[in-house]
């Protein structure tokens, strides 16, 4: 199967000194909605901005659908959507007439222009004030309307760089409800960066982490998820004391890295192991042991948590859970990320 | 297909300009008055001077051609601005992300930001027959003068867009264009006969595009001497050329 996207070793080094990208290698799958986090200046911007031809890495290669888009670029823009970061309709003409002048920009048909036109502007739900000037529009708006203007041209890859940047959570929903209906009708892929952790969980298939110019981390949310082995399982006990047995033999299973009791209050913190398929086995000990359970809870971690850990700053697995007291919130930082409390 | 390409790309752009003039046409009307000013105050005023040699045309005649072209470029010599803030937002970005060649964008805005001109121009032309300004009644005449302002319209547009490809931001771009502007217009035939200037800005005006621009509109216009108008249109053609090459070429740098 051809890749839609495909980077080998692409390196950018701005002004002989700003090294931007260093030796990104990555591959997405046709028709995945593929995401690309990473903190601010990590290089995401500037690798979509090859990826969509605006200039040239300094060494490396990338193919879009098997085009090298370093020597056969105006091929590879015939076949591609993007949305910058930053607003890129005009203001001072209507959103109809935005989209008229991109879709004469990409020489759609003139006989077929129209259809496509009010097909874009309904998908994106914005007949009603397509012949509005585009600066009356509200923020989620002007995005819809960009976004309209890049699927108009049904493109087989749609760059979209922060799609939701400062949207309201209603609007961020539309724009990705809208998306992704478009997506099940034309199977486009979609590669976009994002700041929102929940975005790419929902709407992403795979998840690329970049940071400081290089792919640290890739695979699906779960697989980054399970990735940090950081999964607990809290059980809220009738007794205030616990029995040396019990917790040594809770010790003593194979996937359970930590084990920590106070006040009631047992949290075991599993590796190599989902916490789901962890839980009958802890019980079972508990159980063994005569001990009343009242409440379960599990903790996973969320993509909050994989970022911080291969994107954040300095994250340790501090060794001490011990010191840590309490509740789930704290279950997920003790898997990594509180040096700071130590 | 590559040039159906490009002229698609510019009549594209051509339409975006004069859609863009339809939604706000303000700022035709407002940018009109300043050179309905010069006719009618320092055209007026200087008129009674009498000093001017003018070939014994009326100072107002005589000035009117220099005063619609510079209502004009202008316009185009701050063109630039408009890309330097299709550059901050994300317009041009996603411009040259089209399948659509970078010198056609190019070339299409300068052609658009000519267009413009010339609605401006035609706005200026009737106020200044109220004004008295004999026009030779010669519409052949006229249609070849609104071509030259025309030319030279989307000639300075292009070299507006060629700087602000260096200078990437307002401020550095208004500064460098306020500084162009003066020599522009004071080192031309627009007011006053190149042969009454000092040596220093006769050589100014003789490669100043305007200062043919201007000849060329008087003959056609004004004073009927037609003569030197095939010269006139080459030099403003190199000059078109030239400054299309160059802007075409430096337009990549701007996103960068």
């Amino acid at each position: 199967m051809v890749l839609a996207i495909d980077i080998k070793q692409i390196t950018k080094i701005f002004d002989n000194k700003v090294k931007a990208l260093d030796g990104v290698e990555l591959e997405v799958n046709a028709a995945d909605v593929f995401a690309l986090l990473g903190p601010n200046g990590s290089g995401k911007t500037t690798l979509m901005r090859i990826l969509t031809t605006q200039f040239r890495p300094t060494s490396g290669n990338a193919y879009n659908f098997g085009i090298d888009l370093i020597r056969n670029d105006a091929e590879v823009r015939k076949m591609i959507g993007y949305v910058p970061q930053e607003t890129s309709v005009w203001a001072d003409i209507t959103g109809f007439e935005n989209l008229l002048i991109y879709s004469k920009i990409y020489g759609v048909p003139s006989g077929s222009r129209k259809k496509i036109i009010s097909d874009a502007l309904q998908s994106m739900g914005l007949e009603e004030p397509a012949n509005d000037l585009v600066r009356k529009y509200s923020g989620g708006m002007v995005r819809r309307l960009e976004i309209a203007c890049a699927l108009m041209v049904k493109p087989k890859i749609l760059f979209l760089d922060e799609p939701t940047l400062g949207l309201d959570p209603s609007a961020r929903k539309a724009v990705w409800e809208n998306l992704t209906i478009f997506k099940k009708e034309y199977g486009t892929t979609i590669f976009f960066n994002t700041h929102y952790m929940d975005e790419a969980d929902h709407y992403s298939d795979k998840i690329a982490i970049i940071m400081k110019g290089k792919i640290v981390k890739c695979g699906t949310a779960n697989d980054l998820k399970q990735s940090l082995r950081s999964e607990a399982l809290q059980f809220g006990l009738n007794c205030n004391a616990l029995d040396k047995t019990a917790l040594t033999k809770i010790r003593a299973l194979d996937f359970v890295r930590d084990v920590l009791f106070h006040d009631s209050e047992l949290m075991v913190v599993i590796e190599n192991e989902r916490a789901d398929t962890a839980l009958p086995k802890v019980m079972e000990v508990l159980m063994m042991r005569g001990i009343q359970i009242e409440r379960i809870a599990m903790a996973r971690p969320t993509l909050d948590d994989v970022f911080l850990k291969y994107a954040g700053p300095i994250t340790k697995i501090p060794e001490c859970c011990h010191q840590i007291r309490g509740c789930g919130r704290q279950i997920r930082m003790c898997g990594h990320n509180d040096v700071k409390k130590n | 297909m590559t040039l159906n390409n490009s002229l698609r790309e510019m009549s594209a752009m051509i339409e975006l300009e004069t859609r863009r003039l339809r939604h706000d046409r303000t700022e035709i009307y407002t940018r009109a008055v300043q050179p309905v000013m010069w006719l009618a105050v320092y055209g007026t005023v200087m008129s009674h001077v009498r000093d001017i040699p003018t070939n014994g045309i009326p100072y107002i005649d005589y000035i009117t051609p220099g005063v619609l072209l510079q209502s004009t470029i202008f316009v185009s010599v701050f063109y630039g601005l408009t890309i330097v803030w299709e550059r901050d937002t994300g317009i041009l970005k996603r411009l040259l992300v089209a399948p659509a060649s970078r010198y056609a964008t190019l070339i299409g805005r300068a052609v658009a930001s000519g267009v413009r001109g010339v609605v401006q121009a035609l706005i200026i032309f009737p106020v200044a027959i109220l004004l008295g300004v004999k026009f030779i009644p010669n519409p052949l005449y006229t249609i070849a003068a609104f071509l030259m302002l025309f030319m030279v319209a989307g000639g300075f547009a292009a070299l507006s867009m060629f700087v602000a490809s260096f200078m990437k931001t307002r401020e550095r771009f208004m500064g460098i264009v306020q500084a162009m502007i003066m020599p522009l217009f004071f080192a031309s035939n627009a007011l006053y006969p190149i042969n009454i200037m000092p040596p220093f800005l006769q050589s100014i005006a003789f490669i100043n595009p305007l200062t043919y621009a201007v000849d060329a509109m008087r003959s056609l216009m004004i004073s009927g001497n037609v003569a030197s108008i095939p010269a006139d249109f080459v030099a403003i053609f190199i000059f078109d050329i030239l400054i299309f090459t160059l802007a075409s070429i430096s337009f990549r740098k701007i996103i960068e």
